[in-house]
């Protein structure tokens, strides 16, 4: 290379060109792959500091929806006696509980992204997008502990002879948990880009996803509500994934082929937006922040 | 001798005060004008234009450098001069707002030692998350896992987790970890003396071990000119974030600086 080789034709020798101007739509998923020993160590790390220096170690990752179960059991069950869609009441609320923290804490966790690891953002490079998917898997692996505990009861309720039956859409629970995970991350990276300027936002989330909650059929199934409202639930994307999961592992409820379409597209939308603010901010929000 | 680092003139500019309007509503009228083409209606009396808006500050002007393969660059320059500015850019952490850098192989920024450090994660555990934080990948941490704890002298506290580490034993282990990557450029903001005096020593040879025996590009940034001397082969002086003189015999870039210090 010689001295006056600053021109456009010899770009091809450089590894890296920093420039100011961002690509609108950029995932970089070579740069993500070969990060992926970071990836998997941040997971670790997120699995592990749960229950380090806890007496019931990695148990806190199923005492929780248990005790949600028990509760809302109570409450919605005994006291307030709404229906589960002749769903043995455990295996209802626990499934419910179970898929809206793995959606709630993906949400939540992503949206903090560039606030909580300001400080690493700020001292060093690796792609950004690393943290939310890292959160995906760190919640994936609870959910797949959740869902033996779930297996636990399921097992019990065919034992003991209740007409509880998985259906051949069973196959769809990875899409379906795919497109949870891929709902949660969209909210929360575009979430996570607008809080690096107006902090609003981030008081409002809390508060936020738990009136999300009870707008989508956790508590309740869809069949309770009132048709003249039914339409309301196909603006909610979670509500139809709710309720196909159900359907799929308990064999009760149905499967809304419109709704999921519907679902599914704004899970696409969200994703893509998300990924659009998420490469803008990325660049330069340490200096914002 | 290769060009590594390329940087064409690199500007950056930040904004003074608080960032935004304070409110989303006037936020989205000044954004609702500007893509509309129309004056920022919240644009104070006596702003013009965009380019002449006082609350703007331009932390790097026009900055041009090219570093070849296996030079060592030390930057000097008063606080402020834009120093760290330029660190960041090259390190990707913020994007330049004119120019273009462009650069040759893996590069390595050490803004801070310890980075991604996690207290209830152990010794051994942190070395890992570091290492691969800094871009290294896990099979070579393994390789180099023993040089690492031999080089931070606390063989027997790699099991415990750092909480319960001393200032000193923390920041051993973490700029061991810094000390043993394998980048090809390396970038370093005034990060290498830690510890007491002979762990500092240790540090310093260290670096100039890397650099100087391994052929590495390495830019540092210190206001120790000692070091500066001791470690770089070519040194480069900004100011008020332009580049004032970059000098191959490191002597004449201090001079000059002490001569601005002074004036």
């Amino acid at each position: 290379m010689n001295e006056h080789a600053t021109d456009a034709p010899t770009d091809g020798d450089w590894t890296t060109i920093i420039c100011p101007k961002e690509r609108l739509f950029e995932l970089n998923i070579r740069e993500i792959i070969r990060y992926r020993d970071l990836l998997l160590l941040l997971v670790r790390r997120d699995f592990v500091s749960v229950y380090k220096q806890t007496v019931l170690g990695p148990l806190w990752f199923i005492i929780q929806p248990l005790i949600t179960t028990f509760m809302y059991m109570f409450v919605f069950g005994n006291i307030a006696r709404m229906s589960t869609d002749n769903i043995p009441q455990p295996l209802f609320y626990f499934s419910g509980t179970m898929l809206w923290s793995f959606f709630s804490t993906n949400l939540t966790k992503s949206a903090d992204t560039f606030i909580a690891n300001a400080g690493l953002f700020g001292k060093i490079y690796f792609p950004r997008f690393i943290i939310p998917i890292s959160y995906i898997i760190t919640n994936s692996f609870t959910l797949v502990i959740q869902a033996t505990v779930f297996s636990a009861f399921y097992l019990y309720y065919t034992v003991s002879g209740h007409a509880v039956s998985v259906t051949t859409a069973i196959l769809f629970v990875p899409v379906f948990l795919c497109q949870l995970a891929a709902l949660s991350v969209g909210c929360g990276i575009i979430v996570s880009s607008l809080t690096t300027k107006y902090r609003d936002l981030k008081n409002l989330l809390n508060f936020g996803m738990q009136l999300w909650m009870y707008a989508t059929p956790i508590v309740y199934p869809l069949s309770m509500v009132p048709d003249k409202w039914r339409w309301a639930f196909v603006l909610n994307p979670v509500s139809p994934i709710i309720e196909s999961f159900r359907f799929a592992v308990v064999g009760r409820g149905h499967i809304d082929g419109w709704q999921m379409i519907v679902s599914f597209g704004a899970t696409l939308v969200i994703l893509f937006f998300g990924i659009i603010l998420f490469n803008h901010n990325e660049r330069t929000f340490i200096d914002i922040i | 001798m290769a060009r590594v680092i390329s940087i064409e003139h690199v500007s950056k500019q930040y904004r003074l005060g608080v960032i935004n309007n304070g409110r989303l509503y006037k936020d989205i009228q000044s954004l609702w004008a500007k893509w509309r083409g129309k004056d920022d209606p919240w644009t104070k009396i006596g702003e013009q234009s965009k380019n002449f808006r006082r609350d703007r500050f331009w932390a790097l002007r026009d900055v041009s450098l090219s570093i070849e393969k296996g030079e060592r660059l030390g930057l000097i320059g008063r606080n402020g001069a834009g120093k760290s500015t330029l660190l960041k850019i090259l390190s990707r952490i913020t994007a330049p707002t004119e120019g273009l850098v462009k650069i040759k192989g893996t590069i390595t920024s050490l803004l801070e030692i310890g980075t991604g450090f996690h207290p209830e994660l152990t010794g051994r555990e942190n070395v890992f998350l570091n290492g691969t934080i800094l871009g290294m990948k896990k099979r070579d941490i393994e390789k180099k896992f023993d040089e690492i704890v031999d080089f931070s002298e606390i063989e027997e506290f790699i099991d415990t987790p750092v909480k319960r580490y001393s200032s000193g034993m923390y920041v051993r282990l973490a700029f061991a970890v810094a000390a043993h990557l394998d980048s090809d450029i390396l970038v370093a903001d005034e990060v290498i003396a830690v510890g007491d005096v002979k762990f500092q020593q240790k540090c310093l040879g260290k670096m100039e071990d890397v650099s100087k025996n391994e052929g590495r590009t390495v830019l540092f940034v210190s206001h120790n000119l000692g070091a500066i001397e001791q470690l770089c082969n070519t040194c480069a002086l900004l100011e008020h974030g332009q580049l004032v003189v970059k000098e191959d015999k490191v002597k004449d870039a201090i001079e000059r600086y002490n001569q601005l210090l002074s004036s």
